[in-house]
């Protein structure tokens, strides 16, 4: 299986094709949900022109679970966070895309040779907080909690759940892979 | 109108100032706490990278915490200011860990 390998500073990540296909799609997906096309600017969100402006926009709290996880709540009261969520979510949401748009450049590349190869120089850090997010978003749409490892053991191989759960934990694999490197 | 007001408002400006300073007080000794909960999606390796990335805990300060959330289901990372701690949650959420903030309840 691919794991991550370090060499001094330096970070890597070999993928097989299969690979590098599963983790771009769920990257684009996830890109997509988050409102890509919307956020996506040429001048930079945290400049305080671009932030006054943005503010006309209604920010609310997301109808989907993924994104209700992704950007949960940051006070129990409504208004409270209201606010936070008006002045705040739009830099975590720029800071999301952020990391999910930098491994999407990586693996494009070996999707569009459409060959295995090596993600080489990645950044650690990036990489952790983009394979966290899908992970998060997976685990909604499977509902993942203390006793889901039993059930996906249990699946039969012909389960089209199966092959979900098994991205799931092959996923948390990897992220545990690179947090023991470093 | 105004004027009935501001007698009215100069009546009581002895015991208006002693109440707001001891709302005052109040305030200065509950600092607002950041929460950490747990959730069965973080690894715990993950968390305990988050703690000492964002908050620069030792390996041993960072991993206490994260059982204490684990075990308890939340934890207190922070405290202080308002806005300390809202910059605190924002990237707590950057990085997918699930946090609130609310007033320190004891008084």
């Amino acid at each position: 299986m691919s794991k991550f390998e370090r060499n001094g500073e330096a970070y890597s990540l070999d993928l097989t094709l299969d690979e590098a296909h599963i983790l771009i799609n769920l990257v684009e997906q996830l890109l997509e949900l988050l409102g890509e096309g919307d956020f996506f600017h040429h001048y930079d969100m945290n400049d305080p022109f671009a932030q006054l402006m943005s503010m006309q926009q209604e920010v609310v709290a997301p109808d989907d679970p993924v994104l209700l996880r992704l950007l949960p709540n940051a006070y129990n009261d409504p208004e409270a966070a209201g606010d936070f969520r008006r002045y705040t979510e739009p830099a975590i949401r720029s800071t999301k895309q952020r990391v999910l748009r930098e491994i999407r450049t990586h693996l494009a590349i070996l999707v569009d040779e459409d060959k295995a190869g090596t993600v080489a120089d990645l950044e650690a850090d990036t990489w952790l907080m983009a394979l966290n997010d899908l992970r998060l978003a997976l685990s909604v749409r499977l509902e993942i909690n203390e006793d889901s490892f039993d059930l996906f053991e249990s699946l039969p191989d012909e389960d089209p759940q199966k092959s979900i759960y098994a991205v799931y934990y092959w996923l948390g694999w990897l992220q545990e892979n690179l947090l023991a490197l470093l | 109108m105004n004027n009935d007001r501001m007698s009215d408002d100069s009546m009581s400006d002895v015991s208006t100032l002693t109440n707001i300073d001891a709302a005052l007080h109040e305030l200065l000794d509950r600092p607002w706490l950041c929460i950490v909960w747990d959730d069965p999606v973080n690894l715990m390796s993950y968390v305990v990278f988050v703690f000492q990335k964002l908050f620069g805990f030792s390996k041993e300060k960072a991993h206490e915490l994260m059982l204490l959330v684990h075990n308890e289901g939340r934890a207190v990372v922070a405290a202080g200011s308002r806005e300390e701690m809202e910059r605190h949650v924002q990237k707590l959420h950057e990085h997918g860990l699930w946090a609130t903030l609310q007033r320190d309840d004891k008084i």
